[in-house]
């Protein structure tokens, strides 16, 4: 049993040592002086200053946070009204139908999504560039938000409704009193959900931008084609850092709706 | 005025589905009155607390309140309050919140609120809990919870859905006293719905025996006891030895191979009837001065009695409560008065659960 329990460590470890060597050695790079990332020559923070400097990245990070939160915020709404409208669908098939074409949109490919997009766009007119960007982002960040809160409203008692209603709430009060600060924490985990994977798409992305709109994946892709520079190491690496900070961030937010709801020790 | 119906049920049907739940159901309820409805898991009972509440609608049938349909008036319209199974207490809110939820949606004033609040926790006992979040409270504290936030809208009926089932045996006990008192204290109608006859007995002015979605007896806990109409009432409530008769002429009723004396009359003649002998109304005497002769087959000491198990020529079994003690094994005599026995008219739809054979 505690041999076993050994090697399931030993495993883990590796398996998390593979996983994080890219990006180690792309941090560690990041501060080479000598220009490769072979031999590393000397520390230097020159990539930093660079990537500091640069006002045309800075234009594209602000663009990438601009999509990530418009998108996160409009998908996080759709989304809450999707699994809403789920939860309130009677009939069990319709309901396993709804969420089986949600989870569809989830796993297809996003290459598939985003060709998919770029010929919608193009056949209804919509010039590529922000709007399109922006269009799609929501587009997949709906499904996950759906699969973020519904097992919150599933949880939540059917009783609790019926209370609410008993105690005079109308239908508006039921949902702003009852229903939406009962799955607030799901709110959060999809809204979360949302920015991230808007953050770091390219796929999709790299479909629908057009000329002079870039989101920062796409234009560390085009950088790193055109040649290697290590201040693409030294963007990733603050990248990087940044989506640390957000997990950080996430887990305190979780943490503490759930103490909220009852982890908090008894008061005498 | 005293006497008048603030819920009535009118042939009131349900089904779910095609399967019928409430089958032709009429009662009424009047003010101040505290009613049960008691029956076995699935009978129907808080199907009707539901419709009481208009979380559903009758398939069939009209309810009135105060002699107006009310069919189509949804549940936040009603003047009735429901303590839930679960309490349904809301999690993201204290108890003061939880309290105040029903003034709150109402749009109350902010004193009016805090004054009401006040005054429902000190009536079930919850002072200075206010601020307590509900996963704080004991079982017994957020039933309290549930209650106070039911009646703090002044509800004309309470309705409670086994409120007490998930208690243990002593705070159980306790919240009957308290419960019974506190519908004294408000003066309002209480509908309490349990499975369990003692409570029933226990607590009621009424009470409405259900079995598989129709109302089978209802009256006071003494008359349900006495005078159970079937079968079924008769073995739900408390426990008794029922067996198959004949109803000879008026007041003489054949069972167990002998012809007694009773005071029951209006069958008619050789009518076959069930026979009801309470287990505490048998006495034990010895085998000559019996009225029946049987033999004591198991004895357990209950603390208040003994309770036997006996069994006659016929094989016909006896319970009997006695504070005399037998031996096992003893052929004994069992007394009864006239009075002791009942005789019930044979309805067509509780031929099971018999358990003569
Ligand atoms: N929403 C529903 N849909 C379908 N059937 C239902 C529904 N609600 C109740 N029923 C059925 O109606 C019958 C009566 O249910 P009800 O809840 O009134 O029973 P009950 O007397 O309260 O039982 P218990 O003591 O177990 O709570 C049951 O057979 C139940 O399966
Ligand atoms: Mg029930």
């Amino acid at each position: 049993m505690r041999g076993n329990k050994k090697w399931a460590n030993a495993y883990l470890v590796f398996v998390f040592l593979i996983l994080y060597t890219p990006i180690i050695y792309l941090i560690y790079y990041s501060f080479n002086s000598g220009g490769t990332m072979h031999d590393f020559e000397g520390f230097t923070l020159e990539w930093y200053k660079e990537v500091i400097g640069d006002t045309r990245l800075w234009i594209i990070v602000l663009n990438t946070l601009t999509i990530a939160l418009l998108a996160a915020a409009i998908s996080t709404i759709l989304g809450v009204m999707g699994a809403l409208a789920i939860y309130y669908v009677k009939k069990r098939q319709m309901k396993q139908l709804l969420l089986t074409l949600n989870n569809v949109l989830i796993v297809s490919p996003d290459v598939i999504i985003g060709a998919s997009f770029l010929i919608l766009f193009t056949i209804i007119g919509i010039q590529l560039g922000f709007t399109s960007v922006l269009l799609s982002h929501i587009a997949f960040s709906v499904p996950i938000v759906v699969l973020m809160v519904l097992p919150k409203l599933q949880e939540m008692s059917p009783t609790l409704i019926d209370a609410a209603r008993d105690l005079g709430a109308n239908q508006w009060d039921v949902l702003t009193k009852v229903i939406l600060p009962f799955i607030t924490p799901g709110i959060f985990a999809g809204f979360f959900m949302a920015l991230t994977y808007s953050l770091d798409d390219f796929a999709v992305t790299f479909f629908v931008t057009g000329n002079g709109f870039s989101t920062l994946s796409v234009e560390i892709y085009s950088r790193a084609r055109q040649g290697i520079s290590l201040s693409i190491n030294a963007l990733s690496t603050l990248l990087f850092l940044f989506t640390v900070v957000l997990v950080i961030g996430y887990y305190f937010i979780s943490q503490k709706s759930s103490t909220l709801y009852g982890m908090r020790g008894r008061r005498k | 005025m005293e006497k008048e119906a603030i819920i009535r049920f009118e042939r009131v049907t349900k089904e779910y589905d095609g399967l019928v739940v409430l089958d032709d159901v009429s009662f009424e309820i009047e003010r101040g009155k505290f009613y049960t409805l008691l029956g076995p898991s699935g009978c129907g009972k808080t199907t009707i607390l539901r419709l009481i509440a208009g979380f559903t609608e009758p398939t069939k049938g009209t309810i009135y309140f105060h002699g107006k349909p009310v069919n189509h008036v949804p549940a936040n319209k009603r003047q009735v309050n429901t303590v839930f199974q679960d309490y349904a207490l809301f999690p993201h809110l204290n108890v003061f919140e939880n309290v105040a939820f029903g003034l709150r949606v109402k749009k109350k004033k902010r004193l009016e609120i805090e004054e009401k609040v006040k005054q429902a926790l000190r009536f079930v006992n919850l002072e200075g809990y206010e601020n307590r979040s509900i996963q704080e409270m004991s079982g017994g504290q957020r039933q309290r919870v549930a209650i106070a936030r039911a009646i703090v809208n002044e509800p004309e009926v309470l309705l409670l859905d086994e409120p007490l089932s998930a208690l243990d045996l002593k705070l159980r006990t306790e919240m009957q006293y308290e419960l019974r008192e506190l519908q004294r204290r408000l003066g309002i109608t209480f509908i309490f719905v349990t499975h369990d006859q003692e409570e029933a007995l226990a607590m009621s002015d009424q009470i409405f025996v259900l079995n598989k979605g129709k109302i089978q007896q209802s009256g006071t806990p003494k008359e349900i006891y006495d005078e159970p109409v079937n079968r079924f009432v008769a073995d739900f409530i408390g426990e008794s030895n029922i067996l198959r008769g004949t109803m000879i002429e008026d007041y003489l009723v054949e069972f167990a191979g002998k012809r007694f004396t009773c005071v029951d009359k209006g069958f008619r003649p050789n009518e076959p009837v069930d026979v009801v002998i309470r287990p505490e109304d048998l006495e034990i005497t010895t085998r000559d001065q019996g009225k029946l002769q049987v033999r004591v087959d198991s004895q357990l000491f209950r603390g208040v009695h003994y309770e036997l198990c006996c069994y006659d020529e016929d094989g016909n079994e006896w319970l009997v409560h006695s504070t005399k003690k037998a031996e096992v094994g003893e052929e004994i005599g069992l007394y009864f008065d006239p009075e002791d026995i009942h005789v019930m008219r044979i309805s067509e739809d509780d031929g099971e659960g018999s358990d003569e054979k």
